[in-house]
């Protein structure tokens, strides 16, 4: 790796640490200055862009936390959810509250219920009793599916726009722009069917973010991201919830756990002691 | 020496080290780097030493500005805030007497096993 390229890829490693512009600006540049006055290469000075900028982000620890800002008004309400396909139980009676500014994990073993749960909150299904209330504009991004195989990423922002009252030369900017911030270039005319499954989980979750919804619903959506993708994505949620949407993620990976403002755990032995 | 020993102490004693470094005058990174070396401590490679100095700088012991080099680039210049200074004083009271008490134990044991 050439020192540019590990200096550009400090300092996107940096930005994912969620460290001020300016802040990475200064780490950057002084490796800059010391790579050039010892003449040693950039792997060897420093190690890999990825476990310097962690243990830059660590030295800063006290200072790079965001301050919080307390939650707002109760955004999406879901109570005593249940739900049953022929015999089996998939949902015991459920309850989960999201305010503007939070955001709620769901997690658990397979075929708990998690993406059941989700789609309920989404008004795609029906429970069998319970009651969902979401306040505002609602986006949804589900595990898979969702794209239409003969439309342009474009078009798909379009017609999501349109729902959500953006004309279309609006739609296609902000669809492109969210797209970007995914390392995807959404304005090639390449038809959805013939997008990779990690690149129609990005048009999933820009279409789900289109137009700054006040409640996001996130069914896994980073299946098939590489790992760049996936920490952009993670700071995608951050920001969300900076600036006061409510986002539920449906999620099996626990390593953010410890940042989310709660988690509900469906797995049947656990969840009476959960959230 | 053991190179995994060497860096075990190092990571115990390097902020203590830099800000010796400081008490002298002001510096910037790779300056400090090469004084480490000269001093006989060894190597010690960017990924250590920087997280060191954002950690004092954080801390308040250090403080921090950039200067433009007179021929190379802007290079970032640390110096002792006077709770640095005083941390100096403190530390280096407290390093000869923790190494005293380590010397106490580890030089009549070296007596001991080489007089067998």
């Amino acid at each position: 790796m050439s020192d540019e390229r590990w200096l550009h890829a400090l300092g996107q490693e940096l930005a994912r640490h969620r460290l001020a512009p300016e802040v990475t600006h200064h780490v950057v540049a002084e490796a800059a200055a010391h790579l050039r006055d010892s003449g040693q290469p950039a792997l060897r000075a420093f190690g890999t862009p990825q476990g310097y900028a962690a243990a830059v982000a660590e030295s800063l620890a006290s200072q790079h936390r965001p301050h919080r800002r307390p939650p707002g008004r109760v955004r999406l309400r879901a109570s005593q959810i249940t739900k049953r396909y022929g015999r089996r139980t998939v949902l015991k009676p459920t309850d989960l509250t999201v305010h503007a500014g939070e955001v709620a994990a769901i997690v658990g073993a397979n075929g708990c219920g998690k993406s059941t749960f989700l789609r309920i909150c989404a008004g795609l299904l029906s429970p069998d009793s319970g009651e969902v209330v979401v306040d505002g504009v609602l986006g949804y991004c589900p595990q898979d599916g969702g794209t239409y195989d003969f439309l342009l990423p474009e078009e798909h922002f379009v017609l999501v726009g349109a729902g959500r009252g953006l004309d279309r030369a609006r739609s296609r900017r902000l669809g492109r722009a969210g797209a970007a911030t995914l390392q995807w270039e959404a304005g090639d005319g390449v038809q959805a069917r013939h997008l990779s499954g990690g690149t129609r989980q990005k048009l999933n979750l820009v279409m789900a973010a289109l137009g700054e919804p006040d409640v996001l619903l996130l069914d896994e959506p980073y299946q098939g991201f590489d790992r760049g993708t996936y920490l952009d994505f993670w700071q995608h949620v951050w920001r969300w919830r900076d600036e006061g949407r409510a986002i539920v993620v449906v999620t099996h990976l626990l390593n953010q756990l410890d940042q989310v403002d709660q988690v509900l755990d469906l797995t049947p032995a656990t969840r009476e002691v959960a959230a | 020496m053991d190179q995994d020993r060497r860096g075990q102490w190092l990571r115990g004693v390097l902020d203590v080290c830099v800000l010796a470094l400081l008490a002298r005058r002001e510096s910037y990174g790779y300056e400090l780097a090469q004084a480490l070396d000269r001093a006989g401590l060894g190597q010690i490679q960017g990924g250590t030493l920087y997280p060191v100095l954002l950690r004092l700088q954080r801390t308040d012991l250090v403080a921090a500005h950039w200067r433009d080099g007179e021929a190379g680039p802007a290079r970032k210049y640390y110096r002792l805030t006077p709770s640095g200074e005083e941390a100096v004083r403190r530390l280096s009271t407290d390093w000869r007497g923790f190494a005293g008490r380590v010397d106490d134990l580890l030089f009549p044991a070296m007596e001991e096993v080489t007089s067998q």
